[in-house]
């Protein structure tokens, strides 16, 4: 299991390099970001000495060598827009994130496992079929549709839940302040429901209709008709057995999901004013924030590889038929 | 069975959540809801609108822009001109303090005034970049406690207007501070202080001493504008900005806040580039022709722009200047295609046999101001149904608009929104101070107009040099580097429970707002 | 991860002298399971629309006139007195005219993007599978990198580079999509390169092109059918999204995505008409894709239930 830990993260380290390369060549094709630091009235000679006290002059593969030095030691260099270390904003912003893309996790995945064996045990229902078209529907709405919709009418109409803002939890967590952090949990989490409905509902569906269909086909297995036979109580075949099958697929899913649902965390974020890692690198790209941009991609990058590393481990364990 | 336990489980919580109460703003609170978010409160670095709104309450200034668009002493007691007009001694209030306690004496202005020009910092903010290169900034010295002289490197009338813009800040706590802790802690001399920042949600402001109603004022950071329209109407934000003129009437009729809509300072044009960066573009050389550029003007219905896409009647603009500081003989352009197409005839760009006179792109950004997307899809069918084909082309501003600009390479239309005053005409004619002026987007390199420029700056009244502007304003309106079109409408939406007028200047001002 | 699930390849390659046969077979399905043959006639209409929208288009997409805009439904005006069917948007546009051009485009950027990425994928996935060794390692490295990324990211970074155009959005949204190709594809190559039908090719003296291409390529198509109809699904939406960051198409495209975005702001003011349709386009294209997928796949490889 240990070279295959030293293995994997030996990959990872290319992972990154790759993903730092790629934002660096990426970012640097888009031209001179110089104009967008220097004011509005300024002269020739001034824009060339912001050109260079941003190291914009330099070829670019000794920029990007710099970089990597400057890396290596944990530094990304200072936001040209925050005028602050960028690894610093990027952490900042990094909790809420987490917050969203973690409970929108939970409930794309902890919703779908009831909703599927429902489904699948009411097989042609109509239990059946309203889930399945909820599941159907969630799978053909644009994230930040569902996002406004959901402001307009359980926000505004209903006043059901607050209609943009963020309550930190994860945030007081880490600076220490527990008794803060858990007095506001309920809080921060009524503020959380909407954005993740609209981050996870595409999720939801999907898992739903999978656990749906690997239910149905291990309810048909041998080892459940047998477990049936036995006299054994209806549900207890249904967690025992067939529920044990049936939400494998759904794991293995778990870390590729991360990577999804954060995709939807960039619009969903400007909707919901959520104040998080994707709304920060989009105004950083669009500010050719070159620093914030590397820690982000970076950080989220890491991020994802420790956790589809932490998955496969944990399905090794859950799992016999895998060996590492 | 267990799932279906944790299943209504959930569903109970879920219900019971609403329970919690959403918190209206107390009424020692005013929200304000902001688009974009601020980036610093370095005094030195601040240069967008909304971060420059904030700093405002925490900054004082010598002097401030009244509501009527006039220049006031706000710190300042005295103010003496040299004869020159090259060097301006103040007198400050006495008792005046910082926010770190310490008393605010001529030698906290004069280190205001001397930081942000500080080379070696390569500060980039409004009051280096902008302030200073058009107030010709030199140097700022102590004469005593209580007196500070400012030194500029050439007369202009421009000078107190632009003096308004320098935050005054204090100098004993910034020079025990790096540059990046300059950015999150502002220490200066108005009436709030920056209380907390969470970064990307908000910015809480504490009032420590008069003007100011209220107790606290908090900026949310609402990018989406829907958004920011449905907290207006719940009643958890106050003020709102930059509401779009389509969203009006569900405001209006929420019964909770309504939208005020001000004639707005920014001028709002389409330019013509006439640098040598267009060689080669189609439509390039025609616009050097002035008939051209004339006729166009008949092409574009601005008053309908204005009603139909802005949500209120207009004026069109007859020159780069705001009123009431325009040319008075100036009348706008009106409406009309067929002498736009009879003047585009005469000066010899007939139609093709396919109907078209000559082709042209019309560059511009897309959500940098009010509804831009849909006015400059509009202007280029106005301009099509001349005969001058008009491909569109939007872009994103920051990175890729706004470079091409400060190249001179947007165009050979390009739509732009310049802001303006109300204090000064030349402030706004200074766009065009030189041929090679960072702001003169159009390349424009008509002799006359800089040479009155020199004369008009030199006068030592606006009142004296009124002869010359208007002749400028006279040719700028027939042959100028500009497509004419509005002074942009600034909407605000407002809680009903809010007393508060809003500025013509973008200036959100919240000294004076009350509750009703 | 999710795609090795789905290693279970078929035994052998389906005689396809029986294709006749196969098609009958495949139809009867359709018409006892009912909503995939709904989904069908759905997309066969938006496929009309697509290819026959200009010349069904009761008016130009893109002629304004602000004097009309926002018009209800049923609302006549204009120079000919035009009939809006579907109202008139923020500029006075037809919203029919601009919805049936929009099939075209959106379609267009659905269907050719998995053309792209499953071409990539596809050509990566067999190399990497075929050949093994540095060459897989590479290309799988470099998918990795790809997921390690979020995609939407990739996807912005590279149009505000790029510049906003159906183009760039088809080659973003399609170079987005490889890394799933390549690896269901390597792994139904890994296995499929030692079977006995492959090894006879390889005996019989076919090139390692011929091998690749011929032999391998028709027995993976399953799963990939079943992929791609799913992507298309979700590369609609995709660009629906960038549209709301004004990433799309340029503002004289009509897209769906692009028009339901637009239509955000006049929602408040109860211009239905603006959402309802496109967003209506958008549910049922995709939930066609969506439901015909899941027949796809039923009825090639009831194994393949872990796919999409």
């Amino acid at each position: 299991m240990w070279t295959f830990i030293i293995r994997r993260l030996i990959q990872s380290l290319i992972v990154v390099l790759g993903v730092t390369l790629i934002t660096f060549v990426a970012l640097q094709m888009s031209g001179d970001p110089t104009y967008l630091y220097v004011s509005e009235r300024a002269t020739e000679a001034e824009i060339q000495q912001t050109r260079v006290a941003l190291g914009f002059d330099r070829p670019l593969h000794e920029q990007y060598l710099k970089f990597l030095g400057n890396l290596a030691q944990g530094d990304f260099g200072n936001s040209l827009s925050y005028k602050r270390p960028a690894l610093e904003a990027v952490l900042e912003a990094l909790p809420a994130t987490i917050e969203l893309t973690l409970f929108s996790m939970i409930m794309a995945i902890g919703l779908a496992i009831p909703l599927g064996v429902f489904a699948a045990l009411y097989r042609g229902t109509s239990v059946d079929g309203s889930i399945m078209t909820m599941g159907m529907l969630g799978q053909s709405i644009p994230s930040f549709w569902l996002g406004i919709m959901m402001i307009m009418f359980f926000g505004l109409q209903l006043r059901w839940f607050p209609i943009s803002g963020h309550v930190p939890f994860i945030m007081p967590l880490i600076q220490g302040n527990v008794v803060q952090a858990f007095s506001q949990l309920p809080q921060a989490l009524y503020y959380l429901i909407m954005p993740s409905v609209a981050v996870g509902f595409y999720s939801l569906s999907r898992n739903a209709r999978l656990v749906r269909s690997s239910m149905l086909e291990v309810l048909g297995q041998d080892y459940v008709r047998t477990a049936r036979s036995k006299g054994i109580p209806e549900w207890a075949v249904v967690i025992r057995h067939a529920l044990r099958n049936a939400w494998l697929p759904v794991v293995t899913l778990i870390g590729l999901e991360f990577g999804f649902l954060l995709g939807g965390v960039v619009v969903v974020e400007m909707v919901f004013s959520w104040p998080g890692i994707g709304r920060l690198v989009f105004n950083a790209i669009n500010q050719r924030d070159i620093p914030v941009v590397q820690a982000s991609v970076v950080i989220l990058a890491l991020v994802f590889i420790s956790l589809n590393l932490i998955v496969d481990l944990i399905y090794a364990k859950i799992d016999p038929r895998v060996k590492l | 069975m267990k799932p279906l336990k944790s299943l209504l489980l959930a569903g109970a919580a879920l219900l019971a959540l609403p329970v919690l109460a959403q918190a209206a703003p107390p009424d020692n609170t005013v929200v304000v809801g902001l688009s974009a978010e601020p980036s610093t409160f370095d005094p030195a670095q601040i240069s967008s609108r909304d971060n420059a709104n904030i700093a405002k309450h925490i900054f004082a200034t010598l002097f401030t822009v009244t509501y009527e668009g006039e220049v006031q002493p706000y710190l300042v007691d005295t103010t003496e001109v040299s004869d020159d007009g090259l060097a301006y001694t103040f007198g400050i209030k006495p008792d005046l303090t910082c926010d770190d306690g310490e008393p605010l004496t001529a030698e906290d202005v004069a280190y205001s005034f001397n930081r942000p020009a500080d080379k070696s910092l390569a500060f980039t903010g409004n009051t280096p970049g902008f302030v200073y290169t058009t107030l010709g900034f030199k140097s700022a010295e102590v004469v005593d406690d209580l007196h500070v002289k400012i030194n500029i490197s050439a007369r202009t009338t421009l000078a107190l207007g632009m003096m308004s813009q320098v935050y005054i800040h204090c100098k004993d706590s910034y020079e025990k501070m790096t540059v990046e802790e300059a950015a999150a802690n502002p220490i200066g001399s108005g009436s709030y202080k920056l209380a907390s920042w969470d970064r990307g949600s908000q910015v809480v402001l504490e009032k420590v001493k008069d003007p100011g109603n209220f107790q606290t004022i908090i900026w949310r950071v609402i990018p989406e504008a829907s958004t920011r329209t449905a907290e207006l109407i719940a009643g958890n934000v106050d003020i709102i900005t930059n509401v779009s003129p389509d969203q009006v009437g569900a405001i209006d009729s929420s019964g909770t806040a309504t939208v005020s809509a001000v004639s707005g300072t920014r001028r709002i044009q389409i330019g013509f580039n006439m640098t040598d960066a267009m060689a080669g573009q189609p439509g390039a050389e025609e616009i050097k022709d002035p008939k051209v550029r004339f006729a166009l003007q008949y092409a574009v219905d601005v008053p309908g722009i204005c009603t139909q896409l802005l949500g209120m009647a207009c004026d069109r603009a007859t020159s780069l200047v705001n009123p009431p500081n325009g040319n008075p003989d100036l009348v706008p352009v009106p409406y009309d295609p067929d002498m736009a197409e009879t003047l585009l005839d005469e000066a010899g760009y007939p139609r093709g046999e396919d109907g078209v006179r000559f082709k042209i792109k019309l560059q511009g950004p897309r959500g940098r101001y009010l509804n831009d997307a849909n006015v400059i899809q509009a202007i280029g069918q106005y301009l099509t149904d001349v005969g001058v084909e008009t491909e569109v082309e939007l872009m994103e501003w920051a990175s890729v608009y706004q470079p091409l600009l400060r190249t001179k390479e947007a165009g050979p239309l390009f739509f732009l929104g310049a802001g303006g005053v109300t204090w000064n005409p030349l402030y706004d004619m200074s766009l065009f101070a030189t041929p090679e002026a960072a702001t003169n987007y159009a390349g424009w390199t008509d002799e006359r107009w800089f040479d009155d420029y020199k004369l008009a700056l030199a006068a030592p009244t606006v009142e004296e040099a009124r002869p010359v502007i208007n002749r400028m304003l006279k040719l700028f309106y027939d042959e100028g580097p500009w497509l004419q079109l509005y002074f942009q409408p600034d909407f605000y939406g407002v809680s009903s429970r809010l007393d508060w007028t809003p500025r013509r200047d973008e200036e959100i001002e919240l000294f004076n707002a009350s509750l009703k | 991860m999710a795609v090795d699930t789905v290693t279970a390849a078929r035994p052998a390659a389906p005689p396809l002298s029986n294709r006749r046969k196969e098609f009958r077979r495949a139809w009867r399905s359709l018409v006892a399971a009912k909503w995939p043959l709904v989904a069908l006639f759905i997309l066969l209409g938006v496929l009309f629309a697509a290819i026959f929208g200009p010349a069904i288009a009761p008016l130009d997409p893109n002629r304004q006139n602000i004097m009309l805009r926002l018009a209800d439904p049923l609302t006549a005006g204009g120079r000919n007195n035009a009939m809006f069917y579907l109202g008139t948007d923020g500029l006075g546009r037809d919203v029919l005219s601009r919805l049936l051009y929009g099939a075209r485009i959106s379609l267009m950027v659905g269907v050719f993007a998995i053309m792209v990425g499953g071409t990539i994928g596809v050509v990566a996935g067999l190399v990497a599978g075929y050949f093994g060794g540095w060459i897989d390692d590479v290309i799988m490295r470099l998918g990795d990198i790809q997921l390690a990324f979020p995609f939407i990211l990739l996807a912005i970074m590279f149009l505000v580079i790029l510049g906003p155009g159906v183009f760039n959005i088809i080659l973003v949204l399609g170079v987005g999509q490889w890394v799933t190709y390549a690896r269901i594809v390597r792994a139904q190559t890994l296995s499929l390169r030692e079977k006995e039908y492959v090894e006879a090719a390889r005996a019989l003296g076919d090139s390692t092109f011929s091998v690749i291409f011929r032999t391998i390529l028709p027995n993976i198509m399953a799963p990939l059918t079943v992929i791609a109809s799913f992507n298309v699904a979700s590369v609609i939406l995709s660009e629906a999204s960038l549209s709301f960051l004004g990433l799309g198409v340029p503002p004289n495209v009509p897209t769906w995505g692009a028009m339901l975005a637009d239509s955000r702001d006049q929602l408040m003011a109860n211009k239905w008409w603006l959402a309802v349709f496109p967003g209506l386009a958008i549910v049922c294209t995709v939930l066609s894709f969506n439901i015909l997928g899941d027949w796809l796949r039923d009825f090639l490889d009831p194994r393949l239930k872990t796919v999409g």
